[in-house]
């Protein structure tokens, strides 16, 4: 297969648990060396899908495929070519790091010597070189979730599936995590990695997947997916002076008023409603549709009306509000 | 109330296990009288009858008692412990007294529950009449209450070590079989012989750790190794070390009731490798295997799943398995020396069956241990998953485990030969003898290794599986026993006889001619009835293999 087809094609996935439907028709494609990083909350069915695309389930109806792979009917290839870590470590006791990484290396049929080579390899991608002699059963969360990378990584697998890898991680762990991550896919490697920890996948993902019970419901980057879903933007207006926030407030509250689309009261409502002032932070908040262009009379006018103004910007949404956001309108369309 | 004790209770009363437990044993014991029961229009006014009706009761409570009390308190601290729930109790109000109270208290009543479901039985074995109520019936409740007094405050000092609620009920159980019979063995050794007074008080006081000749003692059966020059009366001595026992374990547990039992250090990973070239000379004339050498790779021709076994095993490790095969090797050269020297007055016969005993024991204790967590272990510890995604079949990783604790067991029962090439020695015409004995010890560990791993295969969680195995395999190896110690009445010969086939062992010591068990003609037929058993358990081993690695 060449570099410009999908390493992971996935055509209308259905998995019924008898009247349960845990997967509902999901289709998605992740190219090569691309993150993909899968949302949504407990029990939506982003494990059900990993375990169908590592061949560990199988689908009740629609298809899945890597590097060309029949995930299902080529389970063998399948398991060669992806490198999975479950949320669940698997940890053996009495054994070292290096003995546990063998054994792994010895059950993909990885020679003596280069299993040798395999494992200083990947404890260096893993950052868990100096782990390497200590047992497994003593290493803390952060270092079994690097020891696990390592043990994905083992054969050399064109596609790594990671469930959950920031879990329970300390704050520097997680920056380590979302740099070995990120080196993974400049190796060349496809990931798809789910996690709660939606800033984490924010900061390394190409795509983001957004599943809630069972159905696909935001696919695409993580800007694509702010701008589908966040079509009205808010900025905030920094004053120097705490008097100045109502009139400013006012001011905004007029301005929105006549230049918001026309014709709809409510809809002028709503964009008074979005103005909030606050006078102990000096600032006053608004929300609106309008490009950036229009603001711009707005800024003019506000500057021109004598106002001390510090700042005039725009808040960023993050991947937590568009999740929200996403799952409170599957959750909507569900019950209609 | 404590909270303690009503949760433990519920706990263990909400358990379908605890359900089915009850429900079983009230089944067996109200069939075992009804199947006793006098069908005749005759009336017994020796009281014979109802005697071995009340020994049946007797002995079957005192197994009931062995094989289920340890397994709830085995886990109970472990359990709480790995869940995070122990650390949230000891830094509540309630003093390691009252948790541990409270945790006892649980298991007890259970205990007390499994007891009452016999009363029962026993009032109508008490109205057949010819039974004491006082002196037998009450004794035997008496030395009941107090064994589980004894086990419950063992399986929780057990629990308060170990890390792991599967190691709990390994080394409980194990801990359980050396009290029940190992403590037997100084007194049989120094009885008749020239000990001193001295030793014999005390082997004499060991063997009342022992439930056994106490419970003899009250069915009229005599006792186990009581006939020295001093002895304690089994009845008084059993309550004096079994009270003291318990006291003893209840202290030690509740010194760890604290910081003491979270407390262990992470392993600093040193390996010899790394170390000075004097050290590492110096620890070369220690070790035949260095336990911290770095290990080489798994080589080619090698199942990776056997090897991981191994390493992954608490005492899988070649420097523990030259250790256990050395002592199995002393032990078995020291029994035939015995012999040889005349040391004892026992025969070449008695040593043989000694040995043949010994061998099933260390078969009993190991099996469960090696192959019940095969499967449950991995499911328990989320390597199941992980053994899935890689290309391993389900028959190499079946076989791989199978292996590692085929190898183990076959490796200490090798070591117990040298004492069979002594008795060869001694007496060679006993070497057709001796080759019938090690096929049947052969289809012994075949059986006992096929029904732990498949039993231990039905369950998820280790601890559990560990636990039914052990009931499981000591059920099987004992009921044989048990149906032979009433050979006389109320069992006849025909019925102990096809008890018997039910393992090899009875087969072993019949041929090697062990006092009691050279009338029965059991070969070949207990080996066919071990290789159907054995077949039909690999049977269910592999569907559930297979069950829980297709895709679904």
């Amino acid at each position: 297969m060449t570099d410009q087809q999908p390493v992971v094609v996935i055509e209308n996935l259905t998995k019924r648990y008898g009247d349960f439907v845990a997967l509902d028709s999901l289709s998605m494609q992740v190219d090569k060396g691309q993150i993909l990083g899968f949302i949504g909350p407990n029990g939506a069915g982003k494990t059900t899908t990993i375990r169908i695309l590592v061949g560990l389930s199988k689908a009740t109806s629609g298809r899945a495929t890597i590097a060309g792979c029949d995930c299902l009917t080529d389970s063998r290839k399948i398991k060669r070519i992806v490198g999975y870590m479950p949320d669940d470590f698997g940890k053996y006791n009495n054994m070292r790091v290096s003995e546990y990484l063998d054994f792994f290396g010895a059950a993909y049929a990885i020679g003596r010597r280069d299993r040798v080579r395999r494992i200083d390899e990947t404890l260096e991608i893993a950052g868990a070189t100096h782990m390497k002699d200590l047992f497994v059963d003593a290493l803390s969360r952060g270092m079994q979730q690097r020891v696990a990378i390592a043990r994905t990584l083992i054969h050399d697998p064109q596609m790594i599936i990671l469930d959950e890898p920031a879990n329970g991680l300390d704050p520097q762990a997680r920056i380590d995590m979302r740099e070995i991550l990120l080196r993974l896919a400049e190796l060349g490697k496809t990931l798809i990695v789910t996690s709660h920890i939606l800033p984490e996948l924010a900061r390394v993902c190409d795509l983001v997947a957004m599943i809630t019970k069972g159905k696909l419901r935001a696919f695409g980057t993580v800007d694509d997916i702010m701008r589908d879903i966040k079509q009205r933007r808010t900025f905030e207006v920094l004053l120097l002076d705490g008097q100045s926030v109502e009139p400013v407030a006012t001011q905004i509250r007029k301005w929105l008023d006549q230049k918001e689309p026309t014709g709809l009261e409510s809809k002028n409502a709503e964009a008074t409603q979005a103005v909030t002032a606050d006078s102990a932070q000096t600032l006053v908040r608004f929300e609106t549709s309008l490009t950036d262009n229009q603001l711009s009379e707005l800024l003019n006018q506000l500057v021109a009306s004598d106002h001390a103004i510090a700042q005039f910007r725009e808040l960023a949404t993050d991947l937590e509000d568009a999740f929200l956001s996403v799952a409170g309108a599957g959750a909507q369309g569900d019950a209609t | 109330m404590n909270p303690v004790v009503q949760r433990e209770f519920y706990g263990i009363l909400r358990s379908p296990k605890a359900f089915a437990i009850l429900m079983a044993l009230s089944a067996i014991f109200a069939m075992a009288v009804l199947l006793r029961w006098p069908s005749s229009g005759t009336v017994d006014l020796s009281g014979t009858q109802s005697m071995e009706v009340f020994r049946i009761l007797g002995y079957g409570l005192l197994a009931g008692v062995v094989f289920l009390v340890p397994a709830f308190p085995a886990t109970s601290i472990v359990n709480e412990k790995s869940s995070g729930t122990l650390a949230l109790l000891l830094n509540s109000p309630l003093s390691p007294w009252a948790i541990y109270f409270g945790k006892i208290s649980g298991v007890l009543l259970f205990s007390v529950l499994v007891l009452l479901s016999s009363l029962p039985a026993a009032a109508a074995c008490y109205a057949m009449g010819g039974i004491d109520l006082v002196s037998q019936l009450g004794l035997l409740y008496v030395v009941l209450v107090l064994l589980s007094l004894q086990y419950a405050t063992l399986g929780m000092f057990v629990s308060s070590l170990v890390q792991s609620a599967d190691a709990g009920v390994r080394v409980t159980y194990a801990a359980v079989l050396g009290l029940f019979v190992f403590s037997l063995i100084p007194a049989l050794l120094t009885r008749g012989s020239q000990a001193t007074a001295s030793i014999s008080a005390v082997t004499s006081w060991v063997r009342n750790l022992s439930p056994l000749p106490a419970v003899m003692e009250i069915m009229g059966h005599g006792s186990v190794g009581s006939s020295g020059l001093r002895d304690v009366p089994n009845l008084t001595g059993f309550a004096v070390v079994t009270i003291a026992s318990s006291v003893v374990f209840a202290l030690l547990t509740l010194s760890r009731m604290n910081y003491r039992i979270f407390d262990r250090s992470r392993s600093q990973g040193i390996i010899t490798n790394d170390r000075t070239l004097a050290s590492r000379t110096f620890r070369r004339l220690f070790y035949l295997v260095d336990p911290q050498r770095r290990k080489a790779g798994i080589p080619w021709y090698m199942n990776p799943i056997m090897v991981k076994e191994f390493r992954s095993r608490r005492f899988g490790r070649s420097q523990w398995l030259i250790r256990l095969v050395c002592v199995c090797a002393v032990i078995s050269m020291v029994l035939t020396f015995l012999a040889a020297t005349s040391v004892t007055a026992w025969g070449v016969d008695s040593i043989g069956g000694l040995l043949v005993l010994m061998q099933v024991m260390l078969v009993v204790l190991l099996a469960p241990s090696l192959a019940s967590g095969l499967i449950s272990s991995e499911r328990d510890g989320g390597g199941w998953e992980l053994l899935r995604a890689t290309p391993l079949s389900p028959l190499k990783i079946l076989s791989g485990k199978m292996l590692s604790a085929a190898w183990t067991l076959a490796l200490v029962l090798l070591a117990t030969l040298p004492g069979y090439l002594m008795m060869i020695y001694i007496r060679p015409t006993m070497w057709l003898q001796v080759q019938l004995v090690l096929i049947s010890l052969l289809w012994t560990t075949v059986l006992a290794l096929t029904t732990s791993a498949a039993v231990g295969s039905l369950f998820r969680l280790t601890a559990v599986s560990t636990a039914v195995t052990y009931v499981v395999i000591v059920g099987l190896f004992l009921t044989p026993i048990l149906f032979w110690l009433g050979r006389d009445a109320p069992f006849g010969h025909n019925l102990v006889e096809k008890a018997l086939l039910i393992t090899p062992v009875g087969a072993a010591l019949s041929v090697i001619n062990a006092p009691g068990f050279a009338s029965y003609d059991l070969l070949p037929a207990a080996w066919y009835v071990a290789g159907i058993v054995s077949f039909f358990m690999l049977v269910i081993l592999g569907i559930q293999t297979w069950r829980l690695t297709r895709s679904v």
